[in-house]
């Protein structure tokens, strides 16, 4: 029998449309028809001479191939004035319903703000130095629709539109070369167009726990899977689309066989769970398994959605942060006890804040800049960088004081590089990497 | 992608079109051709073809706000009956239209939280499936679900809620860039003083005095109402074409030549905004191999596969199945509905595909035709009765072979890899 990488490296020779492969459906519908050219240009921007600008470039070969890079999407919107509360009392004026009251605050180590009470357990985190926040996130020309603001996120090319994704264009560019590791990218929770490049094969796996592969009574398990790999090969080169969807069977059995082995271990911890199986809790206990395995796997994407707080928010986003706050905090725990918390290095996102002034229904409309965390024992924590402007709001909403593309710099310094050439420009770091 | 002869026609349009044939219905509609068979679909009246009786018949609100047993009850027999219904209905392209129009217009289940207000919302789409889109445009608007799900129930002149206002002009009707902020609020302004409430039986309800009726301006048009507002986005110059758009991209896959989707719309401006005229143009030029090779949604898929097995699992364990593949009717994943195409290669809705096929083929009676068809090694009739035009890729054949007769019956194991097979898949 084969074996399933050679079906992969076998892959790699397919047209780029069809082994976009996991997510880049988003793409195709945010984009309808993106014409070959943009492909091109994104291709082109991605490779175009990795190393050469740039922060931390230089250490790509050198030694990082063991970070691993965890994004927290939040979907749907966070509203960070509720999530980073800030002592200003603009804050208290604005939301006279939905203000956290002042003795629910939970108190960190930062001039002018505090936590969400449901975010208590990042305190120890706050403190220690391992935890910041970036106020005011966003992009300039950001949308108010979640789906060009999530795109915008995505490809990280505020005002163009792009096929590729900001991770994609990484994966893209390291992996130039090398055979292609499908299990090098994997999002949990649903697809990522983040992910999404033009020859990288992220694995999207949409709920951990149900994972498997039922084999019918009276066949053997081994024959099975041995036949389903069978049906690709030969890959059908004149045909993507076909192409794409024989290479699944090889790149889904590697996944299960990845997640059973962290199904196996995890089965004797003891997780709290938070908003069930496809809450940040469980998935981030999934990652932390996948981290642990040392399967080569560099970028973790979970995410989980609820955020778009219309109405109900107080009781709707304390529950969400919950288990934002208890995933993270658990997340960090077990990575610490494998010997692993040097190499990873987590971050929250969500495509935009809210606005300032809360609406009838208890709730908050689609604003601009929101917040951000940066969790690893490889930062200078404990600090909030940029700042809210509640005296400077843009028509209604919170200014945007940091590039997001500062975050995504933070990020893929970390992972080694190319930072600049997949962002297209250099923004700054505020020294959050020590 | 060229279809050489009526066989291939007949079964493209069974794929595309109508969720897939039961074993007879080929050599049915075969003889009479794919024009016949075209016609049959777009316009069931003039061929007799009957609706199936309501499915949502027995689904009653629960007014008891502390009663969510019965409520999860409700919201799982919407679910269940949806699905038996798309196997079921005689009906094939209004539902494959009712099932386009949920994605187009989602709503979610868990922020409705009434089986009786899903069923509502999915009726209104089928009756419209193939009707007219100013019409239906209109119903949605005021729709209990739509209402709650996009906060239009909670918006009032004091504060009012632009949620369904964007989503009306960025995902409804003209997409995303024809329109600007102002244009929003302005929408979202007209649009206030509706209200579901549950006192009322959760019927939609308007309350002039949550209503504010100053004239505002919207795509160059003064609006103050819903009547206005649906009128003004329906009419603006991009909605036939974005509307056109993704109907053809939902029937012919993606990519289609921007000058065949002008034609598209212009049919559709031409009638009126009636349905059915344009869904014809698009399957025609199907029909005529303008298409390209889409990939199965899991659920069009799985409805398919019921109707080529004849098998009824636990709908219970299969919604769990879907769930974990990334799409149950009534849980889009958001407002956007589901993400399509390549998505569905992704490795959890695979796992699924493969284990959901291993049911059905285990379910499949002895005596089924594709069972019989599988046990005997006839793969050429198996690709048939799974509405392969052409047969299956040698290397598909080859790999089902080596299951041999494996399985509780025979064919169970060579059955549930054909099922799940890439040829089945990329319709």
């Amino acid at each position: 029998m084969l074996s399933r990488r050679k079906f992969i490296a076998i892959a790699g020779g397919v047209g780029a449309a069809g082994v976009a492969g996991g997510a880049a459906a988003w793409s195709t519908l945010l984009h309808d028809h993106v014409d070959d050219a943009v492909a091109q240009r994104d291709q082109a921007s991605a490779s175009t001479q990795p190393g050469t600008t740039g922060g931390a470039t230089a250490t790509a070969a050198s030694g990082n191939a063991n970070r691993v890079l965890v994004v927290l999407q939040l979907s749907g919107g966070n509203d960070g004035l509720n999530t980073l509360i800030p002592s200003d009392g603009r804050y208290r004026d604005a939301r006279h319903t939905l203000a956290i009251p002042e003795g629910d605050l939970v108190a960190i180590n930062a001039a002018g703000y505090a936590l969400h009470p449901s975010l208590a357990p990042l305190v120890p985190l706050w403190n220690g130095g391992t935890l910041t926040a970036l106020e005011g996130i966003g992009m300039k020309d950001q949308s108010r629709s979640h789906f060009k603001a999530m795109d915008t996120w995505w490809s990280a090319t505020p005002g163009a539109s792009s096929q590729t994704g900001w991770l994609g264009r990484w994966l893209d560019a390291t992996e130039k070369g090398k055979e292609p590791n499908p299990l090098r990218a994997v999002a949990l929770g649903g697809g990522s167009p983040a992910l999404v490049g033009m020859t990288a094969l992220p694995t999207v796996v949409i709920s951990p726990a149900e994972f498997t592969l039922r084999t019918p009574r009276g066949c053997d398990a081994k024959t099975l899977t041995d036949a389903f790999l069978a049906t690709a090969q030969p890959l059908n080169t004149g045909n993507d689309l076909f192409a794409a969807a024989q290479q699944s069977f090889p790149d889904t059995l590697d996944a299960i066989d990845v997640l059973q082995k962290v199904r196996t271990q995890a089965s004797g911890q003891a997780a709290t769970v938070g908003n069930g199986a496809q809450g940040a809790t469980a998935l981030l206990q999934s990652a932390a398994g996948i981290i642990e395995q040392g399967i080569g796997t560099q970028v973790i994407l979970v995410a989980i959605s609820g955020f778009d707080t219309h109405a109900d928010q107080l009781t709707r986003q304390k529950s969400l942060l919950a288990d934002v706050g208890e995933g993270i905090a658990q997340f960090v725990a077990r990575i610490q006890k494998a010997g692993k918390a040097d190499d990873v290095l987590l971050m929250t996102t969500s495509e935009f804040g809210r606005r300032v002034a809360e609406n009838a229904s208890i709730g908050t409309d689609h604003g601009t800049g929101s917040v951000s965390f940066v969790v690893g024992n490889g930062i200078n924590g404990g600090k909030v960088v940029g700042d809210l402007g509640l005296g400077a709001l843009v028509d209604g909403d919170v200014p945007i004081s940091v590039d997001t593309r500062s975050l995504y710099s933070v990020a893929l310094d970390w992972l080694g590089g190319p930072t600049d050439p997949v962002l297209g420009a250099t923004f700054d770091r505020y020294g959050i990497l020590k | 992608m060229l279809l050489v002869n009526e066989h291939e026609k007949v079964l493209w349009l069974a794929r595309r079109a109508a969720f897939g044939f039961a074993p007879g219905e080929l050599e049915q509609f075969e003889p009479k051709g794919a024009a016949a068979y075209l016609d049959r679909l777009v316009d069931p009246d003039a061929h007799g073809v009957a609706a199936a009786p309501d499915p949502f018949a027995d689904i009653v609100e629960v007014t008891d706000p502390q009663d969510n047993k019965t409520r999860a009850e409700m919201l799982q027999k919407f679910t269940y009956s949806w699905i038996d219904h798309m196997v079921n209905t005689p009906r094939r392209l209004d539902e494959m239209m009712t099932w386009f129009w949920h994605d187009h217009f989602a709503v979610q289940s868990s922020v409705v939280r009434s089986g009786r207000l899903m069923a509502d919302h999915i009726s209104l789409l089928r009756t419209h499936a193939l009707g007219n889109f100013r019409t239906m445009i209109r119903e949605v608007a005021t729709n209990a679900a739509m209402l709650i799900y996009l906060d239009g129930d909670k918006s009032t002149s004091q504060a009012p809620n632009e949620n369904f206002g964007r989503e009306l002009l960025e995902l409804f009707t003209l997409g995303i860039g024809n329109y600007t902020e102002t244009d929003v609020r302005s929408a979202a302004v007209a649009l206030t003083g509706w209200q579901v409430l549950l006192r009322q039986g959760a019927r939609p309800s308007f309350n002039p005095r949550l209503h504010d009726s100053r004239p505002q301006t919207l795509l160059g048009r003064s609006v103050n109402d819903v009547d206005s507002v649906v009128n003004a986005a329906v009419d603006s110059p991009s909605t036939a074409t974005f509307i056109a758009g993704k109907i053809a991209n939902f029937f012919l896959g993606p990519g289609i030549d921007a000058a065949l989707i002008g034609q598209f719309a212009t049919t559709f401006k031409a009638a009126n905004f009636e349905l059915r005229p344009m869904v014809r143009a698009v399957l025609q030029a199907g029909v005529d191999g303008k298409g390209g090779p889409i990939v199965q949604s899991p659920l069009v898929w799985w409805v398919a596969t019921r109707r080529a097995t004849g098998v009824a699992p636990d709908a219970r364990t299969i919604v769990r199945y879907l769930e974990s593949a990334g799409q149950v009717p009534g849980s889009p994943p958001n407002v956007g509905g589901w993400p399509g195409m390549t998505a569905w290669l992704g490795a959890s809705p695979t796992a699924m595909r493969a284990t959901m096929a291993s049911v059905a083929a285990e379910l499949a009676a002895p005596t089924s035709p594709l069972l019989t068809a599988a046990a005997s090694g006839d793969f050429a009739r198996v690709a048939t009765l799974l509405n392969v035009g052409g047969g299956f890729a040698p290397s598909t054949t080859a790999a089902i072979k080596t299951l041999g007769n494996c399985g509780v019956r025979p064919g169970v194991g060579a059955l549930t890899l054909a099922l799940a097979s890439p040829d089945v898949l990329i319709g």
